[in-house]
């Protein structure tokens, strides 16, 4: 049978040209040669698998180019159509372990061409794309390299071969979301009677399904005193002015806007709408009070419930849109509802 | 709890049968996840779960019937019935659709699992 | 409490003139079982067959699995309150047929399940494919309702396991085992400085078809109490339980319980088991509330360090072992839960229906919505005809060749919460 075909990335560390310094080269692919740790891959490979070429690339030159980076790197790998493709492993360099993340998952979705990389888990690109390919989770040092490769290499060969994965605690990829089912070697309540042990010695274990994550914030005390208290509006129900003038994506929004309502006592359905493209818009369009409550929020500062309306709002579509980006969002307009004085938030969502 | 405390909201035709005299049943021909959201409004608007809607083994979307004990009075929204309505919800869709592909006298036995499931939890009901 | 189990091995079970036990191998006289099986009145007749491990034959649709015993020494007899009278068990000498089950197997609803080959990919997931079964297909009087079949057939085949455990009655057994427990102060004393461990059981009691008995009682009518771990193997809980096949507990599981019987190999070396407590998984929340609050409060009297908390069944139990792991934990006592998990036919979804911080410490026994094919096998003990409506099964389920596309929920244990496998997921 043929040797499987591996295209393999490395930055330019790895490919020893050099540090920091030389963190802009730019994308070059070296073919038929094996670069650094393309070596260790190459002896785990055996004769099954040969690397047919390696794609250096510097790591701010990846980050900073990232869309030319990109469909550089494509074309080549491209071109070599090999069976496989393997980026790192990167460990916990953030920005090298950012493009194997990205470059890895690029190769896979839009070329069609099975794709791993391996990293530490805290490192910055695996949580952006551990969920769309696979990743071997790595010691946080290239001192980790022969444990690293030991998964890497025969992982790559069965995405090459398109036999089954097995489960992560199994192949040593880090959880992707899919629950896979496999034998372990003890029964279940002797992995149960081990597990107490060491919790009950304080050593440490692993769960077998971790519970989903609790994103849990506990509330902040309530507003002593809300007479003289400043409240200001945020919404993820992309209440806009009529027209959208930022351009809010009714989808994954990328940014979040911020309104001035000086004077403005009524969200009427000749000023304001919104952007929001994952409910039936009819109802908010006709009155985005009912989204955004204005209206209300002026009565209650009239009636001296409140003690005044911040005269700025934040707003946003929840629709589909990234943690990530949410909570970058709310850090920055945070800030600047501190700076004014804001004492509460009422945060609408659809 | 006295009959005149809690509310059946089912989609079971025998259950329907069995209660509508001398219970407050409210029987609509809808699907599980349909029974489910029902509930889910009801609970908004401040009535309160007294049967777990996951009860039975049987799988959602593989028998089609569903029966709910909730209170007739409202109160504050229940923060953790909310909370096990919604992963109910969730749950069904995990599951195949095949409620309409059976004999017909299957119907029959999942309309009987469904209210002997539904019966377990008024015995509990009506000893309040 | 102590204990001696002495173990026989069966190594083949063949029909004979006359029933018995000679060499390792059981011969049974049809004549003689299927009269002890037609006491129970509902049952008009009783087919019986033999399946052994590595033949093509398929079990279905199997109700319950449950392993001969019989009770040579000490109070009581082998199921207490169902089968002999009331009477506290789990001390004295008992002794088991090990290798070999009674599997009953009869159509109590249109729906009904449970699986078991005895050969190909499908017999990897259960763990009566290694067991030499007797299989009695168990057919009801006419116009019976259901609650009075599952019944009959549950009572049946105890009847015969206890028929079929008395053939060892004066045997010698192969192996001994001596499992003890000690009383509170006892073990405070002997084991100063070991963990102080038990076992919560969640039983099955949501309704008919769902329900599980201790020494009689119906599960749902408890409130959380304590045994001695060995009560068990004198079949102090059994199963009346004939829905959720991979995930529900059998009672030949109930009868050789592995957390029961791993915590034993501990007991006195690295923790002291102190007992089992048993709880219920019932449909009312109120009650889930009361039993949760039992749980704990047990753990806390008992002054247990950790516990084992092993479930039965999905989406309602979920509840119920979260608040108990929950409360538990919140009164110092740390737990490790056992579940399965329906994560959906990709993996994607959430597997279980609750989830609490404090559950960080999970066993999991896979997920029961994988997909798998079940090759045609040659034999079918039972009938077909039911295994396209069972659960995690369709109409369409029965391809051109014969074969199943069924998920694992199909197969009798393929996923059991009390950590019988070695099946897992991540």
């Amino acid at each position: 049978m043929a040797k499987i075909k591996v295209v393999h990335y490395i930055n330019q560390f790895f490919a020893q040209i050099g540090g920091e310094e030389k963190a802009d080269y730019p994308a070059e692919i070296r073919v038929g040669e094996v670069v650094g740790p393309g070596m260790a891959l190459t002896a785990s490979f055996k004769d099954d698998a040969e690397i047919i070429a390696t794609i250096v690339c510097g790591d701010s030159y990846f980050n900073e180019n990232l869309e030319k980076a990109k469909a550089d790197i494509l074309a080549m790998v491209k071109e070599q159509a090999p069976d496989v493709f393997i980026a790192g492993p990167a460990f916990n360099a953030g920005r090298y372990g950012v493009a194997c993340a990205t470059i890895s998952a690029a190769v896979q979705e839009e070329l069609g061409i099975p794709a791993l990389t391996g990293m530490y888990v805290e490192n910055p690109g695996a949580d952006m794309f551990k969920n769309q390919v696979y990743m071997i989770a790595t010691k946080n040092n290239a001192a980790g390299m022969r444990d690293a490769v030991s998964k890497m290499a025969p992982l790559a060969l069965k995405l090459a071969k398109g036999e089954p994965i097995g489960a992560s605690a199994e192949e040593g990829y880090m959880p992707n979301g899919i629950r896979v089912n496999f034998f372990e070697k003890e029964r279940g309540s002797q992995r149960a009677v081990k597990m107490l042990l060491k919790k009950l010695n304080d050593k440490p274990f692993v769960t077998e399904y971790p519970m989903p994550d609790f994103d849990r914030v506990d509330p902040n005390p309530a507003v002593k005193d809300l007479a003289h208290a400043k409240i200001a509006l945020v919404t993820s129900g992309g209440i806009v002015p009529k027209g959208n003038p930022d351009h809010i994506e009714s989808s994954s929004a990328s940014h979040y806007g911020e309104y001035d309502i000086t004077g403005v006592y009524d969200l009427t359905e000749e000023t304001y709408e919104t952007a929001h493209g994952g409910y039936d818009p009819v109802y908010a369009n006709k009155d985005s009070d009912r989204v955004l409550p204005v209206d209300v929020l002026r009565d209650l500062e009239k009636e001296g419930v409140i003690g005044e309306l911040h005269n700025k709002f934040y707003t946003t579509t929840g629709n589909g849109t990234s943690v990530a980006n949410s909570k970058a969002f709310a850090a920055e307009f945070s800030q600047k509802l501190l700076a004014a004085g804001v004492d509460a938030v009422i945060l609408t969502s659809t | 709890m006295s009959k005149g405390n809690y509310i059946v909201i089912t989609n079971n035709p025998l259950v329907f049968e069995k209660l509508k005299d001398g219970h407050e049943v409210i029987y609509r021909e809808i699907s599980y996840e349909e029974i489910l959201k029902d509930v889910r409004d009801r609970i908004h608007d401040g009535h309160r779960l007294l049967t777990h809607p996951l009860s039975g083994s049987v799988k959602p979307n593989e028998t089609p019937y569903k029966s709910i004990l909730i209170t007739k009075g409202k109160e504050k929204m229940d923060d953790w019935s909310v909370q096990i309505i919604e992963s109910a919800i969730q749950a069904c869709r995990k599951f195949e659709f095949k409620s309409d592909k059976y004999g017909a006298g299957v119907y029959k036995d999942f309309q009987m699992i469904d209210w002997t499931l539904l019966e377990s939890g008024l015995a509990s009901a009506d000893l309040w | 409490m102590r204990l001696e189990m002495g173990h026989i091995y069966i190594k083949d079970i063949q029909f004979g003139p006359e029933s018995k036990i000679e060499d390792g191998v059981l011969y049974v006289s049809e004549e003689a079982v299927k009269a002890v099986a037609l006491e129970e009145e509902k049952i008009k007749s009783v087919s019986l067959d033999i399946a052994r491990p590595g033949e093509s034959v398929r079990i279905t649709p199997v109700k319950d699995v449950i392993e001969p015993r019989v009770k040579v020494e000490g109070r009581g007899g082998i199921f207490p309150g169902v089968i002999s009278k009331t009477d506290t068990v789990g001390e004295g000498k008992t002794y088991a047929l090990k290798g070999m089950a009674v599997v009953t197997a009869g159509k109590i609803v249109g729906f009904q399940e449970g699986i078991i080959d005895m050969t190909g990919p499908g017999a990897e997931y259960t763990p009566f494919s290694k067991t030499q079964n007797l299989v009695m297909v168990c057919e009801p009087e006419e116009g019976i309702e259901p609650h009075d079949y599952e019944k009959a057939v549950r009572l049946a085949g105890f009847r015969v396991a206890v028929y079929i455990g008395e053939l060892a009655r004066d045997l010698t057994p192969d192996e001994t085992k001596v499992y003890e427990t000690c009383t509170i102060k006892e073990g405070i004393e002997k084991y100063p400085d070991l963990p102080r461990v038990a076992y919560v059981q969640m039983l099955q009691s949501q309704g008919l078809l769902h329900d599980t008995y201790v020494y009689g009682v119906d599960a749902k009518r408890i409130v959380p109490t304590i045994l001695s771990p060995t009560e068990i193997m004198d079949g102090a809980i059994v199963s009346g339980n004939c829905v959720s096949a991979c995930d529900k507990n059998p009672t030949y599981v109930h009868l050789n319980n592995p957390v029961v019987h791993d915590l034993f190999e501990q007991h006195g070396k690295t923790l002291n088991f102190v007992c089992q407590i048993i709880t219920n998984e019932n449909v009312y929340l109120a009650d889930k509330l009361r039993s949760s609050d039992w749980t704990a409060k047990l753990c806390k009297m008992l002054d247990l360090d950790g516990v084992i908390v092993s479930q039965e069944g999905f989406g309602n139990p979920d509840t119920d072992l979260i608040l108990n792991c929950k409360k538990i934990e919140a009164e110092g006592v740390k737990t490790v839960i056992i579940t399965d998990e329906y994560a959906g036919r990709d993996g994607k979804s959430q597997s279980l229906a609750d989830a609490d911080p404090a559950a960080d410490a999970v066993i999991t026994g896979g997920n029961a919505n994988q997909v798998i094919i079940l090759p045609k096998l040659d034999k079918v003990i039972g009938t077909l005809d039911y295994v396209t409506k069972i659960a995690g099964a369709s109409e369409e389920t029965l391809r051109e060749d014969g074969s199943l596309e069924v998920e694992l929920q199909v197969i009798t244990g393929a996923t059991n919460e009390t950590g019988f496998n070695k099946l897992s997921a991540r």
